[in-house]
This record gives C-alpha cells, sequence and structure tokens, in this order.
C-alpha cells in the first residue's frame, strides 16, 4: 500500500496517546472514545463544522463547504454580543479585532478594570469566509452563539487579584495542546520546531486535498485527543464545558423561536467543542437546561480596531511568521484554483447582492468513512509549488542584496536546491515555507547581518511580511469620526499609515487655531507618536502662533478608537480622565494641581476648574508627607500668576488653597527638618511657598506668628537643613546678616567641617527660594571658599559640590550665576584691581544724632516734650532730648564747607524766606 | 582497536553502529555517501521510537535538529559547510559524526593556524624522493584536503580563521573547480576531486576577527551558527554523556551525583546571566562560560576525586575546579567570582543548603589561595 498522508498524523497521535495515556488499559479507552467522538460529532442532525485558528485549510474546506451546502442559518462560535460590530467588518482591511470594552464596571472588582476582549479575525480563517457568506448572502442569517463578553469576567477564576492586564484574546477554534508536555511530546517526535510548523506538516499539508468528510474526521479527532488528554485543569474545562453548554442552548432557542431547519444550518466551532461529551450537546440531547446568568450591570462598549499579523502570533503564542505564512498559504491554495473564497463587499460597491439562492444545495450525503480511503492515495504534486519556490529562491536574493547582503543568483540556486533536500529529509512531500525559510538562512546568512534585517526576518517579509489592519471610517465609534472630521481643514489623509508634516501658521490662517487646539488634547491624550509637536507650545499663558506637528494617526488608530470607547468627543473624554484622575485614591494635590492646569489650557471650562481645584485643596489638606512640595509650589505660582493675570479676583478655591498650605506647612515645618527621609528640596520648597504666598495668605487671615513659632521649633542636623533654617531665619529677620557671614566663616575654618561644606553651600542655594535677597550672600560664601581652602582640599571639593548642586538645585544654580556675574568684574584686567565687596565693609559709622536744627517749631516741642516723649516711647527710641544749644553747627561737614565756598544761592534762598541771620 | 587509542575517531568508536545503519539504510544516497541524509540525521540525533528501528541508536550531538537538517543538506550540495560559534560549542565533534557518518572518515583534517601553509592544503613534497627519484605522484605528499578529495570524503578544516588570508583563499578554487593543479609534474598533473568530496570548516566567533575569511571564500561556504546551549535540560545531557565518556576513558569508577550536576549547571546560568549583562570586558570572565568548560570543570573535579581524594566526588572540590578553571585573569576574574560567591551562592547555601554549603565553602578556599 501507498505510504499515505495521514499516516504520519496518526502515528504521532497514536503515540501520543500511547505516551500520556498512563496505564496500558487507558490506552484502548483513549482510542475507542476518539472513535465514539467523531462518530457522535459527525453523526449530529445539526451540521457540525470543526475549524482551527488560523488554519487555511479550515477556511478552504469552508468556503467549499458553503459553496455546497448554502446553509441559511450559521452559528458562530463568538460572543454574542459583538454581533452587531460584524456589519462594520465590510468597512476595513483585515486583519482587525472585534473588541468589547467596558470601563465602567459594575459586578467586577475595580481593580480589574478596563475590561477588553479582543477577537482577531484574519482573511484566511474559517470564521471570515462564514461571515463574509452570511453577510453578503440575502435571507442568511448569522448567530453567534458563544457566552457575551460579560460572561468571559463572569466565569473567569475571581481570586485573581490581577485579573486583566491586557486584552484578553478570543479566538475562534483554540486547537492546540492543553499541556506543555504534550506539545514538548509532538514538537519533539514530529521532529519540528514549534507547533504552526507542526500543524502544517501534519494537518495542513495532508488535509490540502482532502475531501469534506475527511476534514472533517481528522478535525474532531485531533480535538477529541487533546480533550481526552487534557491536563488537570478542571476549573478551565468546567469553563469549556459550561460554554458548550451555553452555545447548544443558544442554538436550540434560536431554533425553537426562528423555526430553521437544522438541515439548513452549520454549526461552527473549534475541533476541541466538536468534540465535546457535554450531556447537553445535540439537538437530542436529553438535558437541555442550562441557566444561563444575567449579565452584569457592566456597561459594555463595542468597536473594531486594527490588528497585525505580529500582534496575533505575540498574543497568542504563535512562532513568528506563522499567521503571515498561513496567509500566504491560504492565497496560494486560491490561486491554485477550485475554491472560490468569500470575501465582504464594501458598502461603497452597492451592488445589489445576486440571490445565489438559485443555486441549490447539495444534499449531505450519508456519512463515511474518508479516513481509509483518503489513506490509499498518493500525495499530490504540483508544478505550481516548483514554480512557487523558483520564485521565492529569486525574490530572496533580491530582498537580501537589497539589504546588503552579498547574494548572486548562484545562491538562488542553492536556496532552491536546499529547500528540497531539506523537505526530503524532513519527510515532506513539497517544500513548505519553513524549509524554504531554513534553506534561505543558510545559504545567504554568513557570519555578520550587514543590514537591519537578517535573513530569517527578510523571509518572513518575503512571504506575506506583518500584515496591519485598517479600520474604515465608518466603522469607527463618533469620537473617532469626529476627530478625523475636524483635522480635515488640514489636507491630509490620516487614515493613511504615513507620518505628515503639519505646518498651521495661526496667524495667517486663523481658521487653523481649532486643528491646532485639538491636535494639543490628542497629544495630551494619544500615545507618545501618535501626534508630535515638533515647534509650538501650548502651557499656561503660552499659545504659539506657529505650529509644525508629525501626524502618525494611521500608525495609532487603535489608540484614536479606544479613545473612543471613553467618550464621544476628546474634550469629554479628557475631562473624564481628568476628573478620575484627581479622584484616584492615590491622588496628591500636585496632580490635582496639574489636573487644573490642563483643565484650563485644554478645555477652559470654569465649572471644572473650581471643581479640580477643590478637590486640590481637600488633597493637601490630607496629605502627611511634602514629596510634592516643589510640584505644588510650582503649580499654585503658575496658577496664581494666570489668575492674576487674566482675571479680576483670584477663584475661591486659590485663595483657601493658599490659606490651608500656609496653615498645612507651617505645621509640618519643625518636623520636615528633622524627618531623615525628607530632603532638603521639599523643605524648601515648603519654605518657598510659606514666604511667596506669605502676603496672600496674610490679607487672607493668616498669621505670621505661625511660621515664626514653626521656624523655631525647627532643629535640625543636617548640614543642608541647618543651612536652610539660617536662610530661613535671616529671611524672617531673627539671624541679621553680619552673624550668618560670621557662622560661615566658622565653618570653614573648622577643618573637620570641610567636606560636608558643599551640603551647606546647596542648603544656602536652596534658600534662595524663600528668601531670594540671600543671592549675594551665597555668591559671597562661595567665592570665600574658593579663596580661603588651599588647593588639597578644594579641587576633591569641587567635584562634590558640582554634583550635589546638580541633582538638588539645578533651577537655581543660573540665578547664582546671574548674581555672580554682577558681583564679578567683566573683564579680566579688571580682576586685578578688584575688591570684593564684602570685604570693602564700610567703616561702622559714629554715633550720628540727627542734626537738632534750631527754630521755633524745635524751640515749641521742647516746650511741651510730653507728646514727643510719647511717641518715642511708642517706637522705642531712646536717647532723650539734645539741649538746643549743642546742636551741630550748621556750617560744618562737606555741605557747609560747600555753602561758605559759594554763599551767593543760599543767601539768596534766606531772602527769599526772609530770615536774616546767615552762618 | 578502541581499546588502544587514547581517543578513537568516531567512525572507529560507532563502527558497529555505522554497519548497522548501513546495512538497513534503503533511502537514496548523495554521490558515494555511505548513509543516506536521513540516516546520517539519526546517526548524529539518536533515534526515536517512531523511527521504527530494531535497535536504539543514542544521541551523540545535542542541540537544534535544525542545525544538523541544514549543515547535512550543505554538504549533499556544491557549497562547504562552515560551522562557526563560541568556543565549546561542539562545532568540532558535528564537524567529526558528520564525517564519520557519511565517509566513514573523520581523520582528514588541517588545523589552521598562523602557521599553517598552502601545502598544508595542497601538497607537499618528499624532499629525498625528490632528490632520488625527482618529482612524481610517488613523491608527493598530498594534504588531507586532496586526499579527501581523490577518495571522494570529506575532509576537515579546523579553525580557518586562524590561518591566514592568502592560505584560506587556496580553499576558493578547491571549492569552486573541484580539482588541484600540479605545476611541477609533466602529466597526471590534475588532480579532480571524486562525487562526494566536500569540506567542513569551523570557525571561532570569537576570533572572527583574526583573519576574516574573503567574500569570494564566505560565499563557497554555508555558514550555519551553533549557539551556546542555554537549554539546562540538553546542557545536562551533553555534560553527562561527554562526562560518561571521560570517565569510561580514564577508567575511573566513579558516581557523578545529579545534585552536583545541577549546582554546576546553575552556577554557569548564573555567570552566564552576569556576563550578558555585563557593560565592559572587565565586568565579565574571561572564558566563553561554553558547554565545554563545564565538562571540562567536571572533568577536573572528578580527576582530582580520583586521585587525591576519597573517590567521592564532593561540592568542595567541584567549587575549587570551578574557581580554578574559570579565573584566568588577575585581579578580574577572581574579583568577578568573588563577588558572585558572596553574592550569590551565598545567600542560596543559607536558603537552600544541602550541597551547596559545602560548595559556597570549597569555593571561598579556592579564591582565598588565589586571591
Amino acid at each position: 500500500m501507498t505510504q499515505s498522508p495521514f499516516a504520519a498524523l496518526r502515528e504521532q497521535l497514536s503515540d501520543a496517546a500511547a505516551a500520556f495515556a498512563g496505564t496500558p488499559g487507558a490506552l484502548s479507552g483513549i482510542l475507542s472514545g476518539m472513535v465514539d467522538d467523531v462518530d457522535r460529532a459527525l453523526g449530529e442532525q445539526l451540521e457540525i463544522f470543526p475549524v482551527c485558528h488560523h488554519s487555511p485549510g479550515s477556511a478552504l474546506a469552508m468556503a467549499r463547504r458553503l459553496r455546497d451546502k448554502q446553509p441559511e442559518v450559521i452559528y458562530l462560535e463568538l460572543c454574542e454580543d459583538l454581533r452587531p460590530v460584524l456589519d462594520e467588518l465590510r468597512n476595513c482591511r483585515l486583519p482587525v479585532s472585534l473588541q468589547a470594552f467596558a470601563t465602567e464596571l459594575d459586578g467586577f472588582p475595580d481593580a480589574w478594570g478596563p475590561l477588553s476582549v479582543v477577537a482577531p479575525i484574519t482573511e484566511a480563517s474559517a470564521e471570515y469566509q462564514a461571515i463574509a457568506y452570511a453577510l453578503d448572502t440575502p435571507g442568511v442569517e448569522l448567530v453567534l452563539v458563544d457566552r457575551s463578553a460579560d460572561h468571559v469576567f463572569q466565569w473567569s477564576p475571581q481570586e485573581q487579584p490581577d485579573q486583566p492586564a491586557d486584552a484578553v484574546g478570543m479566538e475562534i477554534g483554540d486547537l492546540r495542546p492543553r499541556f506543555a508536555e504534550l506539545e514538548e511530546h509532538l514538537l519533539h517526535h514530529g521532529k519540528v520546531r514549534h507547533w504552526s510548523e507542526w500543524w502544517d506538516q501534519y494537518v495542513e499539508q495532508p488535509l490540502a486535498g482532502a475531501d469534506y468528510d475527511t476534514y472533517r474526521q481528522v478535525m474532531v479527532l485531533i480535538g477529541s485527543l487533546f480533550r481526552r488528554l487534557g491536563p488537570d485543569d478542571a476549573g478551565r474545562l468546567a469553563r469549556d464545558e459550561d460554554r458548550e453548554r451555553y452555545m447548544w442552548t443558544r442554538m436550540r432557542e434560536h431554533l425553537a423561536t426562528s423555526g430553521a431547519d437544522p438541515e439548513r444550518c452549520l454549526y461552527v466551532c473549534g475541533a476541541f467543542h466538536a468534540a465535546s461529551r457535554v450531556e447537553e450537546f445535540g439537538l437530542a440531547a436529553e438535558r437541555t437546561e442550562f441557566a444561563i446568568t444575567p449579565r452584569t450591570a457592566t456597561t459594555w462598549l463595542y468597536g473594531i480596531v486594527p490588528a497585525s499579523h505580529s500582534a496575533i502570533e505575540e498574543q497568542f503564542g504563535l512562532a513568528g511568521g506563522s499567521v503571515s505564512i498561513a496567509a500566504a498559504t491560504f492565497a496560494k491554495a486560491v490561486s491554485r484554483g477550485g475554491v472560490k473564497p468569500y470575501q465582504l463587499k464594501e458598502h461603497a460597491s452597492k451592488r445589489p447582492a445576486r440571490a445565489r439562492k438559485a443555486a441549490s444545495p447539495v444534499r449531505r450525503e450519508p456519512l463515511a468513512d474518508r479516513l481509509s480511503g483518503f489513506l490509499s492515495r498518493p500525495p499530490v504534486l504540483d508544478e505550481l509549488d516548483e514554480a512557487e519556490l523558483l520564485g521565492w529562491s529569486v525574490d530572496i536574493v533580491r530582498l537580501a542584496r537589497r539589504n546588503g547582503y552579498l547574494a548572486s543568483t548562484a545562491d538562488a540556486i542553492a536556496v532552491f536546491e536546499t529547500s528540497i533536500l531539506l523537505a526530503g529529509m524532513r519527510n515532506r512531500a513539497r517544500p513548505t515555507p519553513y524549509d524554504f525559510q531554513d534553506a534561505a538562512v543558510t545559504c545567504i546568512e554568513k557570519d555578520t547581518v550587514p543590514g537591519r534585517r537578517d535573513v530569517r526576518r527578510l523571509c518572513e517579509i518575503l512571504l506575506g511580511g506583518d500584515r496591519i489592519g485598517e479600520v474604515g471610517y465608518t466603522a469607527m465609534p463618533p469620537l473617532a469620526q469626529d476627530v478625523y472630521d475636524r483635522l480635515a481643514p488640514l489636507g491630509f489623509d490620516l487614515k493613511k499609515r504615513a507620518v505628515h508634516r503639519a505646518l498651521l501658521d495661526l496667524n495667517a490662517d486663523p481658521a487653523l487655531a481649532p486643528c491646532s487646539h485639538l491636535l494639543w488634547i490628542l497629544h495630551r491624550l494619544l500615545p507618545d507618536g501618535a501626534v508630535r509637536p515638533i515647534m509650538g507650545s501650548r502651557r499656561l499663558g503660552e499659545r504659539s502662533v506657529q505650529e509644525s506637528w508629525d501626524l502618525a494617526l494611521g500608525h495609532h488608530q487603535r489608540a484614536l478608537i479606544e479613545l473612543g470607547y471613553e467618550g464621544v468627543t476628546v474634550e469629554q473624554v479628557l475631562e473624564q480622565r481628568l476628573r478620575r484622575r484627581v479622584w484616584d485614591p492615590k491622588a496628591t494635590a500636585a496632580v490635582a494641581l496639574e489636573a487644573v492646569e490642563d483643565a484650563i489650557v485644554f478645555l477652559g471650562s470654569r465649572r471644572l476648574t473650581e471643581e479640580l481645584g477643590a478637590r486640590a485643596v481637600e488633597l493637601l489638606a490630607a496629605e502627611r508627607t511634602v514629596d510634592d512640595a516643589p510640584d505644588v509650589l510650582r503649580g499654585i505660582r503658575r496658577l496664581l500668576a494666570h489668575y492674576r493675570a487674566t482675571e479680576p479676583a483670584l477663584p475661591d478655591w486659590c485663595e483657601r488653597f493658599v490659606t490651608t498650605g500656609y496653615a498645612h506647612y507651617c505645621t509640618l515645618l519643625p518636623s520636615a527638618f528633622v524627618a531623615e527621609d525628607i530632603g532638603v528640596r521639599q523643605v524648601a520648597a515648603m519654605l518657598g511657598f510659606l514666604s511667596s504666598m506669605e502676603g496672600l495668605a496674610l490679607s487672607l487671615g493668616c498669621d505670621r506668628a505661625q511660621l515664626e513659632l514653626a521656624v523655631r521649633q525647627s532643629h535640625p542636623e543636617t548640614p543642608g537643613k541647618v543651612a536652610l533654617l539660617w536662610g530661613a531665619q535671616f529671611r524672617l529677620g531673627v539671624l541679621p546678616l553680619a552673624e550668618l557671614r560670621e557662622r560661615c566663616d566658622e565653618l570653614l575654618a573648622n577643618p573637620l567641617v570641610i567636606p560636608s561644606f558643599p551640603q551647606y553651600i546647596s542648603g544656602f542655594v536652596q534658600a534662595l527660594e524663600p528668601a531670594p535677597a540671600l543671592t549675594p550672600f551665597v555668591v559671597e560664601v562661595i567665592s570665600n571658599a574658593f579663596a580661603r581652602l588651599p588647593d588639597e582640599v578644594l579641587l576633591p571639593w569641587l567635584p562634590m559640590l558640582i554634583t550635589t548642586l546638580r541633582q538638588e538645585a539645578p533651577e537655581l544654580v543660573p540665578v547664582l550665576v546671574r548674581e555672580a556675574g554682577r558681583t564679578f568684574p567683566g573683564t579680566l584686567a579688571a580682576v586685578d584691581a578688584w575688591v570684593p565687596p564684602w570685604t570693602a565693609r564700610p567703616a561702622p559709622r559714629a554715633e550720628a544724632r540727627p542734626v537738632v536744627a534750631g527754630g521755633p517749631v524745635a524751640e515749641l516741642l521742647a516746650a511741651h516734650p510730653a507728646a514727643i516723649d510719647a511717641v518715642a516711647a511708642l517706637l522705642g527710641c531712646e536717647g532723650g532730648w539734645q539741649p538746643l544749644g549743642q546742636a551741630v553747627p550748621s556750617g560744618s561737614g562737606p555741605a557747609g564747607a560747600l555753602l561758605t565756598r559759594h554763599p551767593a544761592t543760599v543767601t539768596a534762598v534766606a531772602e527769599l524766606l526772609g530770615g536774616g541771620a546767615t552762618s | 582497536m578502541t581499546d588502544e587509542m587514547l581517543r578513537a575517531p568516531a567512525e572507529v568508536k560507532y563502527a558497529e553502529e555505522l554497519d548497522w545503519l548501513e546495512s538497513i539504510d534503503d533511502g537514496p544516497k548523495p554521490f558515494s555517501w555511505r548513509l543516506s541524509p536521513r540516516m546520517v540525521r539519526l546517526f548524529v540525533l539518536g533515534s526515536e521510537r517512531s523511527d521504527g528501528l530494531d535497535r536504539e541508536i543514542p544521541q551523540k550531538w545535542f542541540g537544534d535538529r535544525s542545525f544538523v537538517e541544514r549543515s547535512i543538506v550543505t554538504l549533499a550540495s556544491d557549497r562547504g559547510l562552515l560551522l562557526i560559534g563560541d568556543p565549546g560549542t561542539g562545532k568540532s565533534w558535528l564537524a567529526e559524526l558528520l564525517s564519520a557518518a557519511i565517509s566513514r572518515n573523520s581523520t582528514l583534517v588541517v588545523q589552521g593556524t598562523a602557521g599553517t601553509t598552502e601545502d598544508h592544503i595542497k601538497y607537499s613534497w618528499n624532499v629525498s624522493m625528490v632528490i632520488a627519484k625527482g618529482q612524481s605522484r610517488d613523491s608527493m605528499i598530498p594534504s588531507p584536503i586532496m586526499t579527501a578529495m581523490e577518495g571522494g570524503v570529506i575532509g576537515r578544516f579546523e579553525e580557518l580563521t586562524r590561518s591566514t588570508s592568502d592560505v584560506q583563499d587556496a580553499l576558493i578554487s578547491i571549492l569552486s573547480e573541484k580539482y588541484v593543479s600540479i605545476p611541477e609534474l609533466d602529466d597526471d598533473n590534475i588532480v579532480f576531486a571524486q562525487p562526494g568530496f566536500s569540506i567542513i570548516a569551523t570557525a571561532n566567533s570569537r576570533d572572527r576577527g583574526v583573519n576574516d575569511l574573503s567574500s569570494a571564500l564566505k560565499r563557497r561556504f554555508n555558514f550555519v551558527r551553533i549557539p551556546v546551549v542555554t537549554n539546562k535540560r540538553s546542557e545536562a545531557e551533553i555534560v553527562r554523556f561527554r562526562t560518561v565518556e571521560l570517565l569510561r576513558r580514564h577508567r575511573i569508577e566513579l558516581e557523578l551525583p545529579p545534585t552536583l550536576l545541577d549546582i554546576l549547571l546553575q552556577s554557569f546560568a548564573d555567570l552566564r546571566a552576569a556576563a550578558a549583562s555585563a557593560r565592559s570586558d572587565d565586568e565579565k570572565l574571561e572564558s566563553a562560560l561554553s558547554t565545554a568548560e563545564q565538562i571540562g570543570v567536571l572533568e577536573d573535579a572528578i580527576l582530582h576525586s580520583n586521585f587525591f581524594g576519597d573517590r567521592t566526588l564532593r561540592a568542595e572540590t567541584l567549587a575549587g575546579s570551578l574557581v580554578g578553571s574559570l579565573a584566568r585573569r588577575q585581579p578580574e576574574d577572581l574579583a568577578i567570582l568573588n563577588k558572585y560567591w558572596h553574592g550569590v551562592i551565598e545567600p542560596r547555601s543559607k536558603k537552600d543548603g544541602g550541597e551547596w554549603v559545602d560548595f559556597l565553602e570549597g569555593g571561598r578556599q579556592a579564591i582565598a589561595t588565589l586571591s
């Protein structure tokens, strides 16, 4: 007898069954059970079509069967609530994913959100064939019968706290060994590297020319084996069985309500489910009740998002390139003729669908054992295969050359020859894409990869590459449509997968201002790279007159569509996100201030900003840490500046924020000064808030004594914070500059302290935030250190100073440099003669007393001293009265000398005033 | 015959197995091959139950199946085979097995060194005979490659990149025209390669820069890159397989405890991970940490235990051998090992206990001795 195409598969499966059956008796049980399963599935009154995901064989068999049978109802294993979006498939370029999405959860743990289920659809799949047939043929009904997206999560184990980190992928006909050992066994004994290759070699290729019954028998057989050799994961199997009960229940319900003839129906499900053994299986099942639980109150939204072959491979753990290869295999089988696949017609074509019902359906023949008959036929060799391989060999060399390889025609010959040799060695009737890939790598790949892509990747590109789907305009959610509409004035086709450079001159063309505004919002909402500003910025109080953008919405269509699940317009989505952010349990005052800023910049809604601002006040009052103090300080400063410039009065929440912050930071200041985990930067920011908001806070009823007390209670230990405290004391007028200078001199004189002196300087620099008047002094301290420290101390110390300043006070260093620029001479020549201002101190002034002028006023006051004494006591002036007779002669001093030399003016003035006396 | 050799070549060692395979082989054989490609693969990778053979053929080379398949089909094609990879990845062993299976002769080897000349690849002369009888085929000494050409068998060229470029380029005409001309002779002055001739060369990817191959030569070779085995199970298989062979060769009766094998594999896996994340050469060990290196460590430990110990392999001895084998540079390698010992082995010994405790102690002592 000739070697059969299925002999290898049979051997593989029986080996696997024997290896995993456990006891010898169990093997026979499994084998007879498998036969029973096949018998049962194929004998069912409702025709079951078993499929496998991404199987070109399944797709071809489906196309053939649909043409033959012309079913009126198709039941499909797919979430039933996805049905409405299927109609939109005709506006998309495959592969795309059907998606169910929920952010407002009700009935699921909040930590699970957002929930997302995606079901990818590729062209080379049986389900697409069924969908295309059903939607394009009048009178045919497509019924999705699998559990809803809601049930997917209802039935998932509740104890997993981190349940859906990503979208849950759903595939129609997930057929793969359920445990790693079985798969490893099949791969090892099948002498292949990965599952897709095993499937291709042992199932796809033998099935390529098989008839329908053989196809069904083989698929159910495999499904049955995997089911019987499943692991002891009772939970997963129970879920699968529940799904089967669900599907059969739904089908029975539909048949009962619609009155459809089961003979004219087709049930498309995974081969795993075709070999089901649940009691509810079959229309003639004894047990038919299965209580379907109601959905939760979670709001589900549905749509289509673009998918790609590589994304599908990654999501479902398939080997790289396998989906592309499946697509190429399907395309080849189609081009070989014999079967015409179904394809959804676009709405645009608007051709009236022809009534195909004229074609009379082929009646189902009585079931026969096709498997044995097929085994006796030799494998069909095709000239097309050789031509195709030749084409590939030539193309890969061309592609390799373009990518920097030194490949030549000799390599094309070698690749062709090696592919055939490899296929022969691997017991394949004809070289598969996998053999071709290996042959190309062997013959072309040398020791290094000259370009960005190696030969393996080039082969994947050659065999179809990574195809990326596209969702058509009408299939998009309103938000995405709105975005495209509003960006239309830019004049680009943004649906295309390209990067568009948009130049917006808002002065010349003010009509583009709304586009610019929308782009900024999209920039805020979409992932990096979707819309990227090249020139221009949008911040509080800033607005560019010219902008330049890189727009790659085509590449990020999925992100845009998913945005559509959150709202109807981008503004609404942004508003919701801002609200969610500030009401998050982990939100901080800084986050809330940022949200307020965003609301002002992007939305301009007073109501929203006030709501967010009020929340910021609440958050600040409730905060127990001061980690965000620098952000809070910057945020509120920006907002105050904005409101002062644009509004007649500060909003209520702003005033409350300032007063709350003043009290809050005063309270936390003493502990922040000593806490080890709070940095100098944070404390400086607190002091900065207290000092820069002081005027406003005091005018709103705060008390300065609170701050003075807080500073007095602070007793820091680390050098940086000590310096900061000194700065704060200086600011409050408690510590005169002379004393501060003295303290610094002492520090510099103490060799034990010198290593930590940069920390002090860092503290002083930070202190510029609350006490900007300290700037000249900080310059003085640093200059003194440079002047006084010996080189052996200074040189190792300098890098530390620089790194400390860079880490802790980068934004204040420019202030310092500017001050230094003012202090030091600008030219080299001037340096020699330069005397630092702090060394040229003014000589102590003599006890200068006010010159007591004589005259009637002085005499009057001297005569009645009580009023002046009272005022002096009130002001704290001491020294008492000077007798008028001891008055300093008015002619003394330089002014007197001058007047004596030039008396004319004074004389004229005296005459004018009518005074007669001259000195 | 095997007993009289320190290390028998593969065709001698597995002679009986090869005979048997040849007797049952009914597949098509290219040229003068002794076995069909499928049987060659079976010989190298071992048999499965599904192969339906009456006896089991043990696996001799451990690695990805596709590497072997690609190598075999290359030899059946017009091109030479260049096995490239890190030291100790089994390139030469694969070359030897392939030659033994295909042509029953794996000894036609040219070793590439800086001193290899064109004579080593083509032919040289027996000076005494040339003086006595003049230049003739009798006084000519054919190189192993020429012998392989004449016999239509596989010739091997070890460490191809170590020989200089002009010597390498002598292979170009051999691989293209498949003949060597001998201009010194007036007649019978061309040696044609017989069908079945091919060359398996090996090259060390770490020394690739020493004498890089010319593009013309690269074009005549198919490259098969053999990676370092990182699959723990395969690696355990290789180490066990080779160690048992070594024990047999040294006639040592010593048991290899599985826990110690695990410790060895784990240590190498850790050190490889550390090497992969190192930012400069100083931060990683000089050793390639290949499987052959592991076998070397184990062999060293076994010999030490056998001759200087109590004939039981202990964790301390293994640790000492590991440190001794891997600490090549002082102080860089020792510093890395010291860090590894205290940063990884010490916590592990506290957590897992068992042999790790002795391993820790043995390593510490070895590091202390070398420091």
